[in-house]
Order: structure tokens, then sequence, then C-alpha cells
């Protein structure tokens, strides 16, 4: 079978119906990165813009990088336009309940790294994670994705975005920052309502 | 209030980061694979038609400055104090003017 940049070649010269290949070939790469930047429930509608913004601009394809890596940006910026156009909706302290907090107790309280993991992946992780991600903007919500939880290096992220390092060195600490002081006082609320 | 050690705060974020690692991936099947490649056939559609977004500008545009003169003449007759007749044919000229381009 053709490889990425024939194919491409050939849709741009008419063959429109192979661009349904490399929607097969890729869809799983762009599921994968928007599905960690926007709700479970939205991620084929994100996905599906991926891939008509990726034919919109297929001309705009150089073929210097690999097709995937060139799609990834598009799934990035794309997901970052989904928060821009979304109203921005803070989960309320009342949507944690004493179990995150006891979920908090739990991973801290872990030795082994097998109890760490299986603490990091309940339920109640990514509803803490989601709850504190729901009080950043769209720009730093990516950024700190991006860099702290995906391990991106800053200059991949600026890539990624489209945007300068400066820029995303900026709100990838500024965004932590605000996470952390987030937690901080969400469980200090925890603290008092409890004694 | 609880001080939580630097090194909690980083075994805290850890498990965040790997908490979104493990976050479900959604699959999608034919049918989505479809929807998105009638939505190309769109974009190529739209694409290869570039002027008739720009028609549909112009007439708009033609629609709005024909009532906007309409606006300007109407009001400068009531401020000269010029005869109601006069206004009534001027305005129905107008009018009719304004109809044949929105057509």
């Amino acid at each position: 079978m053709a490889d990425d940049r024939e194919i491409i070649h050939r849709v741009l010269h008419g063959e429109i119906d192979l661009f349904a290949e490399l929607i097969t070939r890729h869809q799983r790469h762009v599921a994968r990165i928007v599905s960690r930047h926007v709700p479970y429930d939205r991620a084929a509608e994100v996905a599906h813009d991926v891939f008509v913004r990726a034919y919109a601009s297929l001309s705009n394809f150089s073929g210097r990088v690999p097709f995937e890596h060139w799609l990834s940006g598009i799934a990035v910026r794309t997901s970052y336009e989904f928060w821009r156009a979304s109203r921005r909706e803070e989960l309320p302290v009342s949507a944690l309940t004493t179990e995150h907090q006891q979920w908090i107790e739990h991973v801290l309280a872990a030795e082994s790294d097998d109890r760490f993991r299986e603490q990091a992946r309940r339920r109640e992780a990514t509803e803490l994670l989601d709850w504190g991600l729901s009080h950043l903007s769209a720009e730093n919500r990516l950024v700190l994705t991006l860099v702290h939880l995906e391990g991106h290096s800053v200059r991949e992220a600026a890539g990624l975005l489209g945007w300068s390092v400066a820029n995303v060195k900026v709100r990838a600490h500024r965004a932590r920052l605000m996470l952390r002081k987030l937690f901080r006082a969400r469980e200090a609320q925890s603290h008092d309502t409890t004694q | 209030m609880i001080r939580r050690s630097d090194e909690d705060t980083a075994k805290l974020e850890r498990a965040l980061a790997e908490a979104h690692r493990s976050r479900q991936e959604p699959a999608f099947g034919a049918d989505w694979v479809h929807h998105v490649m009638r939505d190309v056939r769109r974009e190529k559609e739209r694409a290869a038609m570039p002027f008739a977004g720009i028609a549909f500008v112009v007439w708009r545009g033609a629609a709005v400055a024909a009532t906007v003169a309409l606006i300007v003449a109407a009001s400068s007759l009531v401020y000269t104090g010029q005869g109601e007749g006069e206004l009534t044919a001027l305005l129905s000229d107008d009018l009719e003017a304004a109809a044949s381009l929105s057509e």
C-alpha cells in the first residue's frame, strides 16, 4: 500500500476518496490526543474536526515531518479551539467528596509502585484532575496538560501549539502554580469542614 | 490547615499525571469515517467555489447601502421640510430599488 506522502499527493490531485485511507491509518493516534484534552463524550466530534481541518490545509503539508506529527499539531490546536469556544464552567468544590480527599491520603501513603499506579488509575484521580483543570483558562489548560501531564518539553509543546517558547514556558510555570494553589485551598477547606 | 511537603506535592502531581495518561481512549467506527469523508467532500466543493461567498456578500452589501441611502434621503427631506407627496414618491422609488437588488 502507498505511503502517506504518496496518498497525500494523489488526494491533492483529485483522488479525494483516498483521504479515507489516511483517516483509517491515523484515527487512533488522533483519538489518543484529543481524548486527553477534551471530555470523552466530545472526542469523536473534535477528532472529526481535526481531519476536516487537515484536509483543508493538506496543501500546506511540506513533508519535512511525518504526516502523523503534522496531524498532532492540528489535533492539539483543535482541542485548544474547543476549550476557547466552550463557556468556562468551573466545577464547584461540592463536586468533590470525602472520597477524593481519601484518595489523596491513599496515594500519598502508597509505598510500592504498583500500589501507587493502582491508586492513580482510580476514578477519583481523573475527577480531581478535571476539577482542577476546569479552573484554568484554555491556554493554561493546554500548556499544563502538554508539559506537566504528558511530559512534552516546552519546545515540543510550543511547536504543537504554534506559540513561542517563552509564552509556553511562562504559562506552564504559572498554570502549575495555580493548580497547586487550588489543591492546597481545597485541602484546607476540606480539613476545616471535618473539624 | 494541612501543610504538605514538597515531596507530597510532587507525588500528588505524579499521580495526577499517571491518571491523565490512563484516560480511556474512544474507538471510532466505520460510520464515523463515512461522516468525516462527507464533510471532507463538502470542504472540497466549498473550496472549488470561492466566488459563491463573494457574490452573496456583494448583494448583501448593495441591499444595506440602498437601505442606508433611503434612510438618509428620508431624514434629509424631513429635516428640510419638503412636501409629503415628494417624500412618498422618493420612498417608493427607493423601496422598489432595494427590493429589486435583494431579488
